[in-house]
């Protein structure tokens, strides 16, 4: 049975007046795959950036409770939030390389924290492992000079995560990582999700309720700022013990 | 009166402003014209690497040249560290609030100041109150105060132009706000701010008044030997030549002003080419 890595207790956080996340319990197991879903609006893509701290960067934001990562309180004063960044890796939304080469972009994390003074074959093999743990290596090997930004869209969400796989983290966040992706592509980037389970922890948010079956472990529904159910994802599906849960997955609310 | 069919009034219209667009042009081509055949009889090798002569009735322009790449790299050296640095604080770090909106406006209230008043301004600061004396550093920090304007709004620009999520990624990285704004936002505000920073150079290089009092010599026989020097300079030489010295032969008068304008019209080209070769390439 795996541990906890992230654990939140009583979490509420407000954006000014507008309170987005009531008194939210939440789990995330070690290496394995858990989702958050819910309508549009309903705090999934807050609570999820509440566990790198990606909130702070909006004014007038509040959190009261607790948010543990591997037992350590991240908002306590002492945290350091740059470490906590590298540990808590992001995948946003829409594929967002830089408009660099396609090894620059994988080096990126390394260069800001200078830890890319290191020999060409050094990095060179950096950039192939991180390739190869995303499956784009055979695609990529011979194109490492291109252009980023010209790869097709599922290559450059799988550039994203090389990235941030260069930094070593322990938790990847996906913020609906497939929502700009044809039906192929989404199927290939849930396989490299599967692949990457083994090696770390994974929070995917997703508005897309086959998406979170197929691919997560344990879910949790959300609904008007709160964690309405949260368990494994089998139990959720088939049998939800709240009637709100029941209505969206069903597909007669949200 | 009966109405005018739309066709009639569309071709009126088009009429108007092809008419008014050739208004525009034809002047700027009227001008160039005038001064390329009257002035390209003078251009020789010597007349850009030599002397003036004769109560600068003969002989070159040379020290008016190398005084106007003194002083217009003198402006940069000072403006584009300082408009940058402000501009990266005015639009990355400053809230957006009523003092930045104040901040604002004054800096473009600044940019249609007139330029004489640069030149009293950097006479009373520079020349007299700091003691730089007429001086190529004198002259080159009025220029430099007079583009800062152009250079921080064009800044702004670039840098508003960069995408959020270049700072998100950077930042979900572990970066902190500086890093971030050294690798992920201002290599992408580059072009951006050296087109901002070549147009405002091009237009410092023009500009007669702002020198006036604070470096420009009626007459140096010797090149500059230092920055607390002072130094002839093209815009100058040629109000001289054409108001003050009797009897300088066309050639000469134009000459000197077909020079001025190759190199204004040279800069403005370097920054028109690295924005288009930039905007083809950006992507996002």
């Amino acid at each position: 049975m795996s541990s906890p890595v992230i654990q939140t207790e009583g979490l509420s956080l407000f954006y000014g007046d507008f309170q987005a996340l009531r008194n939210v319990n939440f789990t995330v197991m070690e290496k394995r795959i858990t989702a958050i879903i819910g309508p549009s609006g309903c705090g999934k893509s807050t609570l999820l950036r509440v566990f790198n701290r990606m909130n702070d960067l909006v004014e007038g934001v509040q959190v009261s409770g607790k948010v543990l990562l591997d037992g350590q309180d991240i908002y306590a004063p002492e945290t350091d939030l740059l470490a906590l960044r590298k540990k808590v890796g992001m995948v946003f939304q829409r594929p967002n390389p830089f408009p660099i080469s396609v090894y620059e972009n994988i080096l990126f994390g390394l260069r800001i924290h200078h830890l890319a003074d290191k020999r060409r074959g050094e990095l060179d093999r950096i950039v192939e492992e991180s390739l190869k743990s995303v499956l784009l290596w055979d695609d990529l090997k011979d194109r490492l000079a291109n252009i980023a930004t010209n790869l097709s869209l599922e290559r450059q969400q799988k550039l994203c995560v090389a990235r941030l796989l260069v930094m070593r983290p322990e938790v990847l966040l996906m913020d609906e990582p497939c929502s700009a992706l044809d039906p192929m592509a989404t199927a290939r980037v849930e396989e490299l999700m599967q692949e990457l389970k083994k090696n770390y922890t994974i929070v995917i948010v997703t508005h897309n309720m086959q998406q979170a079956a197929r691919v997560s472990d344990d879910t949790g529904y959300m609904y008007l700022g709160e964690l309405v159910e949260f368990g494994p994802t089998q139990k959720i599906f088939t049998t939800p013990r709240d009637k709100r849960t029941e209505e969206y997955i069903t597909g007669r609310a949200g | 009166m009966t109405a005018l069919s739309p066709k009639i009034t569309q071709r009126v219209a088009f009429s108007l402003l092809l008419a008014s667009a050739v208004t525009v042009i034809l002047p700027v081509v009227v001008v160039i014209l005038v001064i390329v055949k009257n002035g390209l009889a003078a251009i020789s090798w010597e007349f850009l690497t030599t002397m003036p002569r004769s109560g600068m009735r003969e002989g070159g322009i040379f020290p008016a040249i190398v005084g106007t790449f003194c002083l217009v790299a003198g402006a940069i050296v000072f403006a584009l560290p300082l408009g940058l640095c402000a501009a990266i604080y005015l639009s990355e770090y400053a809230r957006q609030g009523m003092l930045s909106r104040v901040v604002r406006l004054a800096i473009v209230n600044l940019a249609g100041v007139p330029s004489v008043v640069f030149g009293l301004f950097g006479l009373a600061l520079f020349v007299d109150f700091f003691r730089f004396g007429a001086s190529i550093l004198a002259g080159s920090l009025t220029l430099g105060v007079m583009i800062l304007p152009v250079i921080i709004t064009s800044s702004r620009e670039a840098l508003d132009a960069v995408p959020k999520s270049f700072r998100e990624v950077s930042l979900s990285l572990g970066a902190t706000k500086l890093q971030t704004i050294k690798h992920a936002v201002l290599p992408h505000a580059l072009p951006g701010i050296l087109t901002g920073t070549i147009l405002g150079i091009g237009r410092a290089a023009g500009e007669t008044a702002p020198i006036l009092f604070t470096v420009a010599a009626f007459y140096l026989p010797r090149l500059p030997q230092s920055v607390f020097d002072q130094a002839m300079a093209l815009p100058y030489h040629l109000y001289v030549l054409s108001t003050q010295v009797p009897n300088v032969g066309v050639p000469i008068r134009y000459g000197t002003a077909l020079v001025l304008l190759t190199i204004v019209l040279l800069m403005n080209l370097a920054a028109v080419t690295i924005r288009s070769h930039f905007r083809a390439k950006k992507k996002w």
